[in-house]
């Protein structure tokens, strides 16, 4: 199926193609109009440049339109590249949270999600993530990529998946329409299922949200139990901020190790926490590029900010069973400078929603 | 601690005070003055901090009864004259006058008054006891020794909770004199300060660190706006200082005492002369820089409406524009930007209403990005009209003409109404009143504060509740 001169868009687990080099070739797969996906080969003529010849460089992604939005209506099939043949692999369709309109939809192949596992894998490894225990979910399950991703983590490093139903959009829901009790009863409801794991099983690995994970430190009782009997706790989903990251390295979970995900569907995956992060240091992630790119822009010029400046992330996905390149994600970080020996877009760290500025009309009062 | 040395170019972080210590958080928000510059920064703790230093809260025990009033007169000293927070006392107050814009001759008041009135604590909390109840000072004593009281069966003042939060607000430093007494009751309080003035309960809360009270009795939790509710949730009773929206989100909560809109009034019947009385009116609308909820909003004048709007307009026009740092400041200041939109709002509320001192005069800019907020007069001609019950943070009166027929109701809803009236029988059917919650007959300003005459009610009534208890001498 793939063809021997894009060799460098499969290489193996661990190696690190060069980034301009991997990009030509992914451009050459993808705006093939025998390899391409019907979805691409139909926006190419109104482009107005040619990725073949004109898409040299990493840099160069950022001349496509940003087709996130796409991803709405798109028929889903439409994505996938013809080079796959008739009967492509696929791992699954996976649905974004959905909390500005409707959710965003894409397509996984399972040489992907291989490549993904492989690396995010040898990240727990990193962290100090055991091997051979089980695994509880509390992440969002479902049409969401985080809790597939859960799944095979787990039996990738040969544990059990033990998962709690979790359902973002209906939270979403009821804290939009000023029912934040129900929201409330609803989170207290999914950590009583995970309470009576924890308390029957032994569990090793816990994949939690950063609002669960609160709850879960808010039981001392609990928290200690997770202290003691849990080896590694890897959170993701949404964002942590760096106060209580310390806290919950220094005292509320010091036995723990934690590691921290970055995803969102527009990537196809995570960007993991760098290993070795001092306390004073920020939360730096780094993507698995050159498929996963990342770069910190300014929104208005859309123009990268300077390393250690904030500003809004933008990421693509380049692989060979994925073109998105070039969305603007919803999310703050800071650029950061990426390791020599890693080249390949931005680093990113403390990601943190863009904030929402509380309306300036006059409120009447004193106060 | 919280200070870096001076000349040290760090800005200065102003941080939490959490139940096990101070701590200054990584995620921090700018505290502007008045011109936009920032003096400060102030610490963002997360729920989890909030959480966990609430529950250390609950956890501690109280200060012994017999030693508390020692302690908050140290406190007091501390407060007033020491460096509790790392500045001097006139540092504080600048910093205070300069962020809130609050004229600084007012802040120094407010700063004896904060002393004044945590000196006199214990005995200010306790006079919202109940005359039927033993005090709850006492009660330890009565159990070590159980005498004819409690075990012939007393009502024993007890608390309804242990830990109470509060909601600070930020329009004045004053609002501090009142959370403290629920310390003097035995609660542990959390304080949210609001970040227009994080100064006043860093300062007090420290001082009352520095005078020997436990970390975990009294904490100061800064948090986003989102991130609020935890510490309503965390705590048993709480204090939330606000507006109408804040009154109609928390009304339904029993165990959330509400500090809302004050719309304070005045009366003034025909048989009393207004002429006579212009200092009090006019101090009721614009002393304390006008931010108060305990400040006049609208007079009601059986007669003359017009010619009192005349006189006052006169009166109130001659207050000088000047910066809050200023000894002579008497009106408050804002950013140019809030000041616009402020009389922006004034303007449109003011459509129907006749422009004594109009929102066309109120925004009197200082030329380094602040503005001062003049004094505003509107003469309306109905005793109904809803503009009476518009409440801004800055000297804004409403005059309407009252007649007997009018009655009661456009009284209503008043923190404080000073009747100027000789008539004794109006006057008993305004105490009777249940939604007037302070009434001063005759000459009193309506932000008449004395020893003994709550802002709101005692906060003991609150806070506390009568326990019947009978010990048996087993």
């Amino acid at each position: 199926m793939p063809s021997a001169d894009l060799g460098i868009l499969d290489l193996p687990h661990g190696a690190r193609p060069d980034p301009d080099e991997f990009i030509r070739a992914a451009m050459r797969w993808h705006f093939d109009p025998q390899t391409g996906s019907p979805f691409w080969l139909e926006l190419a003529p109104g482009l107005g440049f040619d990725p073949l010849s004109d898409v040299k460089t990493l840099a160069d992604l950022s001349l496509f339109p940003d087709v996130a939005g796409r991803m709405r209506d798109v028929r889903i099939r439409d994505l996938i590249p013809q080079g796959y043949g008739s009967r492509p692999p696929i791992a699954g369709v996976f649905e974004s949270g959905g909390t500005t309109g409707g959710p965003k939809r894409v397509v996984v192949l399972e040489d992907w999600f291989e490549r993904l596992l492989a690396w995010s894998d040898a990240n727990l490894d990193a962290h100090g993530f055991g091997c051979g225990t089980d695994w509880l979910g509390l992440v969002p399950t479902g049409p969401h990529f985080v809790g597939e991703f859960f799944r095979r983590s787990a039996a990738r490093r040969g544990g059990l998946a033990f998962a709690v139903d979790l359902d973002p959009r209906w939270v979403k829901k009821l804290i939009a329409s000023g029912r934040g009790a129900d929201a409330g009863g609803y989170a207290e409801h999914l950590i009583a299922q995970a309470v009576d794991v924890l308390r029957t099983q032994q569990i090793g690995v816990l994949a939690v949200t950063p609002p669960l994970m609160e709850r879960l430190a808010a039981d001392e009782e609990l928290a200690v139990l997770i202290d003691e009997r849990v080896g590694g706790i890897r959170w993701g989903g949404t964002q942590m901020d760096p106060d209580s990251r310390a806290m919950y390295r220094a005292e509320v979970f010091p036995n723990v190790a934690l590691c921290g995900n970055y995803g969102s569907t527009m990537m196809l995956g995570v960007a993991g926490e760098r290993p070795g992060l001092g306390e004073q240091d920020p939360c730096v992630f780094e993507p698995l590029a050159p498929w996963v790119t990342f770069s910190v822009v300014d929104p208005q010029t859309r123009l990268p900010v300077a390393y250690g400046e904030r500003g809004r992330v933008v990421v693509s996905h380049v692989s060979r069973s994925f073109l998105l390149p070039n969305s603007l994600e919803r999310d703050l970080a800071t650029r950061i400078r990426p390791h020599e020996d890693f080249p390949g877009g931005d680093w990113v760290a403390d990601i943190a929603p863009v904030a929402v500025f509380e309306d300036e009309r006059v409120i009447e009062g004193v106060y | 601690m919280a200070a870096p040395p001076p000349g040290s170019g760090e800005p200065y972080v102003v941080p939490a005070l959490g139940a096990c210590g101070s701590y200054r958080a990584r995620v921090r928000i700018p505290v502007a003055d008045v011109a936009g510059r920032t003096l400060a920064e102030l610490s963002q703790v997360p729920p989890l901090f909030v959480d966990r230093s609430l529950r250390a809260q609950r956890r501690a025990e109280p200060v012994p009864a017999e030693e508390r009033a020692a302690l908050f007169a140290r406190a007091a000293e501390l407060f007033a004259t020491g460096e509790p927070d790392g500045w001097t006392v006139q540092r504080y107050q600048h910093h205070v006058s300069r962020v809130g814009g609050l004229p600084i001759a007012e802040v120094r008041a407010s700063t004896a008054a904060v002393a004044r009135r945590l000196t006199a604590v214990a005995d200010s909390a306790g006079r919202a006891r109940p005359v039927g109840t033993l005090e709850a000072a006492d009660t330890g004593a009565a159990l070590r020794t159980p005498g004819p009281g409690l075990a012939e069966g007393r009502a024993v003042w007890a608390r309804r909770g242990e830990l109470f939060a509060v909601h600070a607000a930020g329009n004045h430093p004053g609002t501090h004199t009142y959370w403290p007494e629920a310390l003097a009751l035995g609660y542990r309080v959390a304080v949210r300060p609001s970040s227009r003035d994080p100064f006043t309960p860093f300062r007090l809360i420290s001082a009352l660190r520095a005078a020997g009270l436990p970390d975990a009795l009294a904490t100061l939790l800064p948090t986003a706006h989102e991130h609020a509710e935890t510490l309503l949730r965390g705590a048993d009773l709480a204090m939330v200082y606000g507006g109408e929206e804040v009154a109609r989100r928390y009304g339904g909560d029993a165990g959330v005492l509400i500090q809302g809109p004050g719309r304070s009034k005045i009366l003034v019947t025909a048989d009393c002369d207004w002429r006579e009385h212009l200092d009090v009116i006019a101090g009721s609308v614009a002393d304390h820089a006008g931010t108060g909820c305990v400040n006049a909003t609208a007079v009601f004048v059986e007669g003359d409406a017009a010619a009192l709007c005349e006189a006052l307009a006169e009166r109130l026009a001659a207050l000088p524009s000047l910066p809050p740092e200023d000894d002579k400041a008497v009106l408050p200041v804002q950013p140019a930007a809030s000041a616009r939109a402020v009389a922006a709002h004034l303007e449109r509320t003011a459509r129907n209403a006749r422009p004594w001192l109009g929102a066309d005069t109120v925004v009197d800019e200082l030329g380094d990005g602040s503005a001062v907020l003049r004094p505003a007069v509107h003469q309306v001609e109905d005793p109904g009209d809803p503009a009476l019950r518009t409440e801004l943070p800055f000297p804004c009166v409403w005059v309407a003409p009252w007649t007997r027929d009018a009655g009661l109701a456009p009284l209503r809803e008043s923190l404080v109404l000073t009747a100027l009236t000789r008539d004794s029988a109006l006057a008993a059917r305004l105490l009777d009143e249940p939604s007037i919650a302070n009434l001063y007959i005759g000459p009193y300003p309506t932000h008449l504060i004395a020893p003994g005459l709550p802002h709101d009610g005692f906060l003991g009534e609150f806070l506390m509740r009568s326990k019947s208890t009978r010990i048996s001498n087993m």
